[in-house]
């Protein structure tokens, strides 16, 4: 079993505390860091990544003070270290520029709107988880009550019998 | 998070298990073993057999790394190009070594070949989504009463673990009645039988084919003296196949029944028509045709199953991308289980072990039907290649060194029926791959697979020791 992270992004603490109760079922196997700023995100990435550990899935609000979210996915989006980390932004009022940007240069994976309902935002996470575990080639029989049976379905086309 | 942690400690525990046990037995004087005569090679064996055995039954790493530790710890203890402070060969109770080229070349052996040419196969139907379209148009074919339209879904389940993975068999199957199977009233537990029947018929269907199964590999290489032609292979695996996959129906429908009097399956048929495609379908209906006609044209299997390899790389169907997406570590898995019966077997070891326990004292058939059984339980909880791997070394020789054994028809009966026995363990979801894929919808419990699955298993064996008595009453396989 891989240390795999959630990364999640949030200015407004109550909003923050919101976003990891409705995704408390992945505690079970995957640990979930709230980040109150882009700043505290990226310390708290660095660390992960000097553990080598994974961070799977960042989950990040979109008008923050000093870094906003699309720069700062931007920035996680030129990293090569985190090529394959799914990228979700969570936004209430995105201009069509900065919709633009997020596509273009931060290439996000998955547009959340503000107020998101649970259901919506857990199966948004186990979307991404499973390409996260799929892609980087980790076992994924031990994450499976986790994941989206669907995506796993369909990416496991070629796989064998190992 | 707790979950989590406890886990990675169970790990940590489990790594240090397999690795300390087996330095115990390295460093102990032969004298304490129970063997007369044990040589320092044949000691090493015992302890690289318990070293794989813990690593395959814990887990501690992924087990196709198991099989590249266990043939890389060979070439440093066991070969003759090994560590020189490690040799002693002036010291007659030594033993021989082994050849550091028969060690590797196990990386490459006939088997290994054949399962290529398998994956090759399987690769192109999937990447040109033939697969897919045979399943949609055949589908249909099935009506519309959900009793026969699982028959359906079973019975292509089973053709196409035939020749694809069953884990890829059970994934694509699953993806097309998961949309279905949301139609369905909630209380209809005839859902429980869909999600169920898929995977347990990928897992019957792999006793249908040489390359059906990566444990059928293992299998092969014990029956290379016997001459097991692929066509000879289908002529008992297909029966076999084909009674589970009814009583496996029957015990659905029986435990699950539907409640809906009519289901809808729709799928997109859209068969690909360019040269490409044109020629994926040439190939997969020429290597088959070749695989089972061998006896006309002289080309054995394994020699067939470069054809498919070949075609594919020279035309580009299969190109350098998709060549990263082979299931090397499959191949691995079963290197590392051939070398391991080659150290048992040409070290002695397997024998002087054998022969030190008074089989001879049993009925032949109790103890084939024993060691049948041991497959079936073990495959239940770990992966099927890897109960394999140990297995079926032990098996060949019981089969051969124990005299009374011929009588039941020696080793190549006692393998054949115990790689049966080890595909038929389905019970748990971690029995096997497809089982875990029924576990991920989430619309199953355990308790429901393992109340199919046991059943199966234990129906399933003693098919297998029937068809072995039979089989062995014609004269077939010798």
């Amino acid at each position: 079993m891989e240390n795999l992270t959630i990364i999640l992004v949030e200015d407004q603490r109550e909003v923050l505390q919101a976003i990891a109760k409705d995704l408390e079922k992945f505690e079970e196997l995957i640990r979930i860091e709230e980040c109150e700023s882009a700043a505290e995100a990226e310390s708290v990435m660095k660390q992960i990544i000097d553990r080598g550990d994974y961070v799977a899935v960042i989950v990040s609000d979109h008008v923050m003070p000093n870094k906003n979210g699309v720069d700062f996915l931007i920035e996680v989006n030129t990293n090569p270290t985190f090529k394959r980390t799914r990228k979700i932004l969570l936004t209430a009022l995105a201009t069509h520029q900065d919709t633009i940007q997020a596509i273009n240069k931060a290439n996000i994976d998955l547009y959340l709107e503000k107020p998101w309902k649970k259901e919506e935002l857990v199966l948004a996470v186990s979307t991404m988880l499973t390409h996260f575990i799929l892609d980087s080639g980790l076992a994924y029989t031990p994450y499976v009550s986790l994941l989206n049976s669907e995506i796993l379905f369909t990416k496991l086309r070629n796989a064998s019998d190992v | 998070m707790r979950t989590l942690r406890s886990l990675q400690s169970a790990k940590r525990l489990k790594l240090i298990i397999a690795l300390v046990i087996p330095s115990i037995i390295l460093i102990l004087p032969t004298s304490v073993f129970p063997f007369d005569g044990l040589t320092i090679i044949q000691q090493r064996v015992i302890a690289l057999f318990f070293l794989a055995a813990l690593f395959w039954v814990l887990e501690p790493i992924p087990i196709f790394a198991t099989s590249v530790l266990l043939i890389t710890l060979e070439l440093i203890l066991l070969s003759d190009s090994g560590l020189s402070l490690l040799q002693h060969p002036a010291d007659a109770s030594f033993g021989n070594m082994l050849s550091y080229k028969e060690i590797m070349a196990t990386f490459a052996s006939p088997v290994i070949l054949l399962f290529l040419g398998g994956f090759f196969l399987a690769e192109a139907a999937s990447k040109y989504r033939l697969d897919q379209n045979i399943a949609g148009l055949l589908l249909p074919k099935f009506g519309k009463n959900p009793k026969i339209v699982l028959l359906g879904l079973m019975s292509l389940s089973a053709v196409f673990s035939m020749f694809m993975s069953n884990t890829a068999t059970t994934a694509m199957m699953l993806a097309i009645i998961i949309p279905l199977l949301k139609t369905f009233p909630a209380e209809d537990k005839s859902k429980i039988a869909f999600i169920l029947g898929i995977p347990f018929a990928a897992n019957l269907g792999g006793l249908g084919t040489p390359i059906g199964t990566p444990p059928n590999a293992i299998a092969l290489k014990f029956l290379s003296d016997a001459h097991l032609t692929f066509g000879k292979w289908m002529a008992f695996g297909v029966p076999i196949v084909l009674v589970m996959l009814v009583l496996c129906w029957l015990l659905m429908i029986a435990f699950f029944p539907a409640s809906s009097k009519e289901v809808n399956l729709s799928i997109k048929v859209d068969f690909l028509k360019t040269p490409k495609a044109k020629l994926v379908y040439l190939t997969f209906i020429i290597t088959i045709l070749l695989w089972l006609l061998d006896f006309a044209h002289g080309m054995n299997s394994y020699v067939v199953a470069m054809i498919p390899v070949c075609v594919f790389i020279t035309t580009g169907v299969i190109n350098k991308e998709d060549l990263k997406g082979i299931s090397w570590d499959v191949l691995w898995l079963v290197s590392g289980g051939i070398a391991l019966g080659l150290a048992l077997e040409k070290t002695g070891l397997a024998t002087l072990v054998i022969q030190s326990i008074p089989f001879d004292q049993f009925h032949p058939y109790a103890v084939f039907t024993f060691c049948s059984l041991i497959g079936l339980i073990m495959a239940n909880f770990m992966s099927h290649t890897a109960t394999a791997n140990l297995l079926l070394p032990l098996m060949a020789t019981i089969g051969t060194s124990i005299a009374n054994m011929q009588q039941v028809g020696g080793s190549v009966y006692m393998v054949v029926a115990t790689t049966f026995c080890i595909s038929l363990g389905m019970s748990l979801p971690i029995s096997s791959p497809p089982n875990a894929l029924a576990n991920a919808t989430g619309l199953v419990q355990t308790k429901d697979m393992a109340k199919v699955g046991v059943l199966v298993g234990i129906i399933g064996w003693l098919l297998v020791l029937g068809m072995m008595i039979i089989l062995y009453l014609i004269d077939f396989l010798s």
